[in-house]
């Protein structure tokens, strides 16, 4: 075969993708001819080299603004899945207003200052939010909760870590939500995203069985590292039912000695 | 065609592909974007930051091809990779931004050397004096031999991918891969010679 032919399958021998024949073909013809065999060399030899760049991480900020452009779309499609005929009505009327009627238009502005005058006045006189922006905080809240699940239920691990966090960011977590999370603490098999999960949980603390399931959680967790994490945040919320839970989790042999250690100090501390 | 992503692990959960994933979006299901995101997002990043060398506008672009994955969405019929597909949005956004600069730049900068990456302070402690010398000849090539190698090298897309997202025959990408690496040997050598005097 000549150097030409040869040549053409260089990019693929680099890469790995010539099949057992093909890549014979290539060994073969280099062993018998110098300057091919120099120039396979030479690119093998850059090649390597590609791989010593390292990747870089982008900061934070980027998934900060991707998250809120996620949201707002999700607030768009939302709010026209809703209001279809509404939208479009308003479409219409605002083509009407815009269009051509450069006298109406002005005084429109002036219609429009005087309802936002009244309008701040009313509310401010009833001194309560306004039910739309409610309505949309809601809206918001929701679209987190939406993502956070979504993620959770991902094989990976850093997409699970994610829906963590995200879930983290969430006001008022939804029993759903809630649920995703101990469900997490309890049968995630990477310690990083159960750890993550009790410090998310920490912050629900007050939600309704929250402390339950930090309690029983301490029954199924085989990392220490959870077990540490558990122990003292039961300790620093002083949950007195974490008593009968460290009492039966110092019973197990196999028990790390020094997690034994902390939650007989637990123990201590809740009495 | 779509297997390519799908994985399972100790749970016994399946991965949806990018492809299945970028359906949903297509298919209202938008909040699905987030796991396409954080798949692609150090990827698309390190795609854009070898190209131009900035890390800021890196991190624009990659979020202005996620704008225009939701803006096009619609439009997306599945048919190659996902991938394929993101990186045609990315190439995209990435001759806007270059165009934008030279609306922007004065002249005489257009011109101006190749993008070199700004320095942060633990690089001057970087002892891979190899890497550094790797990414100056990365810089020096043309744009788009470079563009063609990053694609090449760290994207993992293969060669008829390539071929397909610069719209040319697949010969035409092994010939140009094979003249883009010995272009990046040659200056990486004239780089080294030069440290070594």
């Amino acid at each position: 075969m000549n150097c030409e032919r040869i040549q053409d399958r260089f990019a693929d021998y680099l890469t790995g993708d010539l099949d057992e024949e093909a890549r014979g073909e290539v060994q073969d013809h280099i062993s018998s001819c110098g300057p091919c065999r120099a120039e396979i060399e030479n690119l093998t030899a850059v090649w390597a080299k590609l791989g010593v760049l390292p990747e870089e991480q982008p900061s934070g900020d980027l998934r900060h603004r991707f998250y809120a452009m996620l949201e707002t779309c999700k607030n768009e499609q939302d709010a026209a899945v809703k209001t279809p005929a509404r939208a479009r009505i308003l479409a219409g009327w605002w083509e009407w207003f815009t269009f051509r009627r450069p006298a109406f238009a002005a005084s429109f502005s002036i219609f429009l200052l005087l309802l936002g005058l009244g309008t701040g006045w009313v509310m401010s006189g009833s001194g309560g939010k306004s039910a739309r922006l409610t309505t949309l905080q809601r809206e918001v809240q929701d679209m987190r909760q939406t993502i956070a699940i979504s993620l959770l239920s991902q094989p990976s691990a850093s997409e699970r870590l994610q829906g963590v966090s995200y879930s983290a960011a969430v006001r008022n977590p939804s029993a759903k939500t809630l649920t995703a999370l101990v469900n997490i603490l309890n049968t995630d098999p990477n310690p990083n995203v159960r750890l993550a999960a009790v410090e998310a949980l920490y912050l629900f603390r007050n939600q309704p069985g929250v402390k339950d399931s930090l309690v029983n959680a301490l029954a199924v967790q085989d990392s220490a590292l959870v077990q540490v994490s558990l122990i003292d945040l039961l300790v620093e919320i002083r949950e007195q039912r974490a008593s009968e839970a460290l009492k039966a989790l110092i019973k197990n042999e196999k028990l790390n000695p020094d997690v034994k250690k902390l939650a007989e100090q637990g123990i201590k501390q809740l009495i | 065609m779509n297997g390519e992503n799908s994985s399972g692990d100790k749970t016994g959960r399946m991965a949806p592909t990018d492809n299945e994933l970028m359906e949903q979006v297509r298919d209202g299901k938008v909040e699905k974007l987030a796991i396409l995101f954080e798949r692609h997002q150090i990827m698309l990043y390190n795609f854009f930051l070898r190209l131009t060398g900035n890390r800021a506008a890196s991190e624009d672009l990659v979020q202005e091809v996620f704008i225009r994955i939701l803006k096009y969405r619609a439009g997306y019929q599945g048919e190659s990779r996902f991938v394929v597909w993101m990186f045609q949005i990315a190439r995209n956004a990435h001759i806007d931004f270059l165009r934008k600069r030279k609306e922007e730049l004065p002249l005489d900068d257009q011109f101006a050397e190749a993008p070199s990456l700004e320095r942060r302070p633990e690089d001057r402690f970087e002892a891979d004096q190899e890497a550094r010398l790797v990414r100056q000849a990365l810089d020096k090539l043309p744009p788009k031999k470079r563009e063609l190698l990053v694609l090449f090298r760290f994207q993992d897309l293969k060669l008829r991918e390539i071929a397909e997202l610069l719209d040319v025959q697949v010969g035409t990408v092994k010939v140009q891969v094979h003249r883009a690496l010995k272009d990046l040997s040659r200056i990486y050598l004239e780089l080294q010679g030069g440290k070594a005097s």
